[in-house]
């Protein structure tokens, strides 16, 4: 997670308006939906590859390290949609055309899907699209409540990092039970002290007039057109692509 | 003689549990000055602090602000945060936005300011504290000295008159405290008042004009910093030691023969250290080489 938020941070791509970057994700991550996955799919997912490797100057690496959970498990889910069950003459288990079939076209769309979302959670910080939903009008206490839990995050996860190690330099995780135990106090302590925190900051506020609504200075990027068109050519481009192959496929 | 600033008499405060945190305590803050609240750990010095903002309220005694007894309704306490910003010794406690120019600005857009003063205003307090380089980076990518640094930003944003810092040295290097009071000393030169909590005796006595002992819960003592800190029994009482620098001063002058010897106390490592000469060596540092060394910086991590 700090990885992803780390190159959200510092990829080439940071300060372009979040808009710029959700018209091309956004287009295709339509395009996987509706156009035959077969040949659409492969497109989308080398499109935003490149795009996030490329373009914006995310290695590979944590592309792929982002893509390797939701790909594990659709892997997982592979076999019980290839392989189909027959009662009608007893118990019968084979693999099935339509089964694969399924299975490849899901896999594929649903790959190309994460592929969009990856390359947005890898090129614009939270902080972009917390900006972005106030601008569109979306209710303060929303967007305050993430703001505070994108920040607290990394507060309860240092906290949590610290009390695990200390843990261990005292041996509390060198058998299962003792790791059981301990993983309960972790918890448990991690818990008193959000309210402790909770309290804290609000001190904190307070000495700094807070009166219940937490407003900041938001930076207004500018929108350009030429990304834009960019944006939109390419999925243009890739929409155009896979459906003529498709055509030229069946 | 006017007013003190800020001025509390008779604090008492027992906490919701039962557990009596003040009793009966003193201080004043005048303006201009710096003054350092000097305890051990655990003395209370934090619940003190959070008293002159607002955020605890006595459970007897009286605070005056400019003379007049404060108020504890939500306008009175908003304008008397402004005048006394107060300084968290944990930055996490303080910073919520994901952004470090994000969270400067909370401080001044809750004072009602526009956009375009609120964006001065950052950037005065970001560089008043040598952080501009920091300001769009995200708040939890910070090191904890620079985090430190950014939550006395947010504060100075709002332009108070005292700055209240509880702890403000604890937890960074030498170079962080260097770096640190440098800026401090711009802030008070400009006219602000500054007041911290430490239990450091070396940098109440290389620092601050003014200390006050504080101790379960009362102060015993506040006065000029040379004159308290050289308090054998307040500050065995406090549980805590003369600075060093201070009591080798005061050696090797004691025996010199000149008359005012507790007005040239050297407050610095280096002016101590060219004295310590001087007496070695007669005549290799002269006085000339310790006076140019007393207006440099007075502290350089002890």
């Amino acid at each position: 997670m700090r990885a992803i938020d780390q190159h959200a941070w510092t990829n080439r791509w940071r300060n372009w308006h979040p808009a710029e970057k959700l018209l091309p994700a956004g287009g295709l991550l339509i395009l996987t939906l509706i156009l035959p996955p077969l040949t659409t799919a492969p497109l989308v997912l080398a499109g935003m590859a490149l795009t996030t490797v490329r373009g914006a100057g995310v290695p590979l690496r944590t592309l792929l390290s982002v893509l390797a959970a939701p790909a594990a498990f659709l892997l997982a889910g592979v076999p019980f949609l290839a392989v189909s069950v027959d009662f009608t003459h007893g118990f019968d288990l084979h693999l099935s055309d339509d089964g694969l079939w399924l299975a490849l076209t899901t896999t594929l769309r649903a790959l190309a899907a994460m592929s969009c979302l990856a390359f947005l959670m890898l090129t614009t910080p939270l902080t972009d699209w917390i900006a972005l939903l106030r601008r569109v009008g979306v209710p303060p206490a929303v967007v305050e409540l993430i703001l505070l839990i994108y920040r607290l995050i990394f507060v309860f996860f240092e906290r949590a990092l610290t009390s695990h190690r200390a843990q261990t330099a005292r041996l509390g995780y060198s058998r299962l039970d003792r790791s059981v135990r301990s993983l309960g106090l972790l918890a448990g302590n991690l818990f008193q002290r959000a309210l402790v925190q909770a309290r804290r900051l609000e001190i904190g506020l307070l000495a700094r007039g807070y009166n219940g609504e937490l407003r900041v200075l938001a930076p207004k990027p500018t929108l350009s057109r030429t990304r834009l068109a960019t944006g939109l050519g390419l999925v243009g481009l890739i929409g155009m692509t896979g459906s003529l192959l498709a055509r030229g496929l069946s | 003689m006017t007013a003190p600033l800020l001025a509390v008499r008779g604090l008492e405060y027992v906490y919701p549990g039962g557990v009596v945190a003040l009793r009966g305590l003193d201080l004043s803050i005048e303006r201009g000055r710096k003054l350092a609240i000097l305890g051990s750990n655990g003395s209370g010095k934090t619940t003190l602090l959070l008293h002159l903002n607002g955020t605890c309220k006595p459970t007897r005694g009286e605070i005056r602000l400019d003379g007049q007894p404060v108020r504890y309704e939500h306008r009175a306490l908003n304008r008397w945060r402004q005048r006394v910003g107060l300084v968290l010794q944990e930055p996490d406690d303080q910073l919520f936005a994901a952004t470090v120019g994000q969270d400067v600005s909370f401080g001044p857009l809750n004072l009602g300011l526009s956009e375009a003063e609120t964006h001065e205003r950052v950037s005065e307090a970001l560089a008043a504290l040598r952080v501009t380089v920091l300001a769009d980076r995200a708040t939890h990518a910070l090191s904890f000295g620079q985090k430190k640094r950014v939550a006395m930003a947010g504060v100075l944003a709002m332009r108070p008159e005292i700055l209240v810092l509880d702890e403000p040295t604890a937890g960074l290097d030498p170079h962080g405290v260097t770096h640190l009071l440098g800026a401090l000393q711009q802030l008070h030169e400009a006219g602000t008042t500054l007041v911290f909590s430490t239990h450091d005796v070396e940098l109440a006595y290389a620092w601050a004009d003014e200390v006050a002992v504080f101790h379960e819960g009362t102060v015993l003592r506040q006065g000029k910093a040379v004159s308290v800190l050289s308090d054998r029994k307040v500050m065995e009482q406090a549980r805590l030691r003369l600075p060093l620098l201070l009591e080798l001063a005061v050696l090797l002058l004691q025996e010199s023969d000149c008359e005012d010897w507790d007005r040239q106390l050297p407050r610095s490592r280096e002016v101590l250290l060219a004295l310590l000469r001087d007496r070695l060596v007669p005549g290799r540092a002269g006085r000339d080489e310790i006076d140019s060394l007393s207006d440099h910086d007075r502290y350089s991590g002890a």
